[in-house]
């Protein structure tokens, strides 16, 4: 997973790191390390990774660590990182663009939910317009539990099962979930722009595939 | 400043007609009371939340564009935003258009109302702190939160700083607090009011959200608080439906009721908690404010 300082090929750390640059917006040969984002994130305990390692592992070239390890999926984009930055690096931004790359390279998130959770809710709210929290929620954990059932994990389909029936049935009796199809008439412009994304990310990842292909050859 | 008869965009997002319904209704309801007016946009579209930003840079842009475009088109020069989820995405959406002119030309080529990105952007403490000054409160408020010790709690999303300039300080913000004491409530200082609740990582990845919500709830019983103040609908609901779970695991015996900013200002103006339909709550929210005479 890490990288050794032998094999370190500045031309291939250039290439990766201004794409990352590029993509996110943010200037990562700004950072000079001083760890604050590290001690504002919220997840780094959890993780075991914070944004220093993220950008250093950028700025060295690692692709392959950097698009999969904990931190990229489990960060929960609350931009503390962003805040506490001397040089104005949102490694928020950041771990949102390795996930975009990480699905381009085709690799399976170490938490695969996190990534259902995400498509589910952008795809809720470009059917309609409008997210409709039982809808989304449906899709899923149909993914989620169907993902269960077909590694055989029993056990796991049954727990989420019941917790979510638990939650359910709590803000039900709240009065706090609804039936209702929220829609927005105008949806018409956002089912184009989810046309014009899925478009620019399939050609994004047509574009890595034959990247790859062409450094193994 | 505003003038009174001045009308102000209002942008309620999707948790605002669905699980925080009554937080719409507050919304309402207070500015009302103050006479600030305020307008629902006409039919608006998902921001996208921070899912959007996740699945597709343009998408996360585009989304609430639209939103920006309609309001822009209906003559507002301000727009409120409750949930700080939308309020940042928005934001985030400014920042972009304001500095790339393609991408703006290239979201206004689909849009029916194309954006101009003029409006000012504001969250419900902005407001409430402008009809403070302007002192829409002083008549309406008929009795003192007494007693009641609120843990202001503004979450991650609303100081939000890229590079925009936010109203209040993005590490120790003090809008909340400025409000409860104005309507006589015991507010403190703690270290724990803007940190994140884990809301996006609630239902995939409930061990994470667990252990940042048991931090904050741990840090708020220390420091001797008897209940949560919070804007974010995201917030709220997390703090509140997930209160057993994570007060279990962490061992913290006391719960503490989650209100919303709108509903303390409700007791402070003598509207019945139930009209507000505060009673949505998963943690008692009336024992504390009848035990304490408020109402």
């Amino acid at each position: 997973m890490t990288l050794s300082a032998l094999s370190y090929n500045p031309q291939t750390a250039k290439s990766f790191i201004d794409e990352v640059i590029e993509r996110s917006h943010q200037n990562l040969y700004a950072c000079y390390q001083c760890r604050r984002c590290a001690s504002g994130c919220t997840v780094g305990e959890e993780t075991g990774i914070t944004p220093d390692y993220l950008i250093r592992l950028v700025t060295l070239g690692d692709r392959d660590a950097a698009v999969d390890n904990a931190l990229v999926w489990q960060c929960v984009s609350c931009y503390t990182c962003g805040t506490r930055c001397p040089n104005n690096i949102q490694s928020g931004r950041i771990t949102e663009t390795l996930k975009k790359m990480s699905r381009e390279e085709d690799v399976i998130p170490l938490n695969p939910n996190i990534a259902y959770f995400h498509d589910a809710f952008v795809q809720g709210c470009t059917r309609w317009g409008r997210v409709n929290e039982m809808e989304f929620m449906g899709y899923y954990e149909l993914k989620n539990i169907g993902k269960h059932m077909l590694s055989f994990q029993f056990r796991k389909a049954y727990e989420e099962i019941a917790s979510q029936i638990k939650l359910g049935r709590s803000m039900f009796k709240q009065k706090r979930l609804h039936l209702k199809l929220h829609t927005s008439r105008g949806r018409k412009e956002v089912k184009q722009f989810y046309k014009i994304a899925v478009k620019k990310k399939a050609s994004l990842k047509k574009e890595r595939r034959s990247q790859i292909k062409n450094r193994q050859e | 400043m505003h003038e009174v008869t001045m009308e102000v965009a209002y942008y309620p997002g999707c948790s605002l007609h669905q699980s925080s319904q009554f937080y719409d209704l507050q919304t309402k309801r207070i500015f009302s009371e103050l006479g600030t007016k305020i307008v629902e946009i006409n039919d608006w579209s998902c921001c996208g939340a921070t899912s959007a930003g996740k699945f597709d840079d343009f998408l996360a842009v585009a989304l609430p564009s639209r939103n920006l475009g309609i309001a822009e088109n209906a003559g507002f020069t301000e727009m409120l935003i409750p949930c700080s989820g939308c309020y940042s995405s928005h934001l985030m959406a400014k920042t972009r258009l304001r500095s790339n002119e393609t991408l703006r030309s290239d979201i206004n080529a689909e849009l029916a109302f194309p954006v101009k990105n003029t409006i000012k952007l504001l969250t419900i403490l902005e407001l409430l702190l402008e009809a403070a000054k302007q002192g829409k409160f002083e008549s309406k408020i008929t009795r003192q939160l007494k007693g009641l010790k609120p843990a202001s709690y503004y979450g991650c999303m609303t100081r939000f700083a890229y590079d925009v300039p936010v109203s209040d300080n993005v590490e120790n913000p003090q809008g909340m607090e400025k409000i409860l004491d104005m309507l006589g409530a015991e507010t403190m200082d703690w270290s724990y009011k803007t940190a994140c609740c884990g809301a996006s990582a609630a239902i995939n990845d409930s061990e994470t959200a667990m252990n940042l919500m048991g931090k904050i709830m741990k840090n708020a019983v220390h420091s001797g608080f008897n209940c949560i103040v919070t804007t974010c609908p995201m917030c709220q609901l997390n703090l509140d439906a997930y209160q057993n779970t994570y007060c279990n695991k962490f061992g913290i015996y006391e719960r503490l009721p989650v209100y919303f900013i709108t509903e303390l200002i409700g007791v402070a103006m003598g509207i019945p908690l139930e009209e507000l339909n505060a009673h949505r709550h998963f943690i008692d929210t009336l024992g504390l404010v009848k035990e304490l005479n408020l109402i």
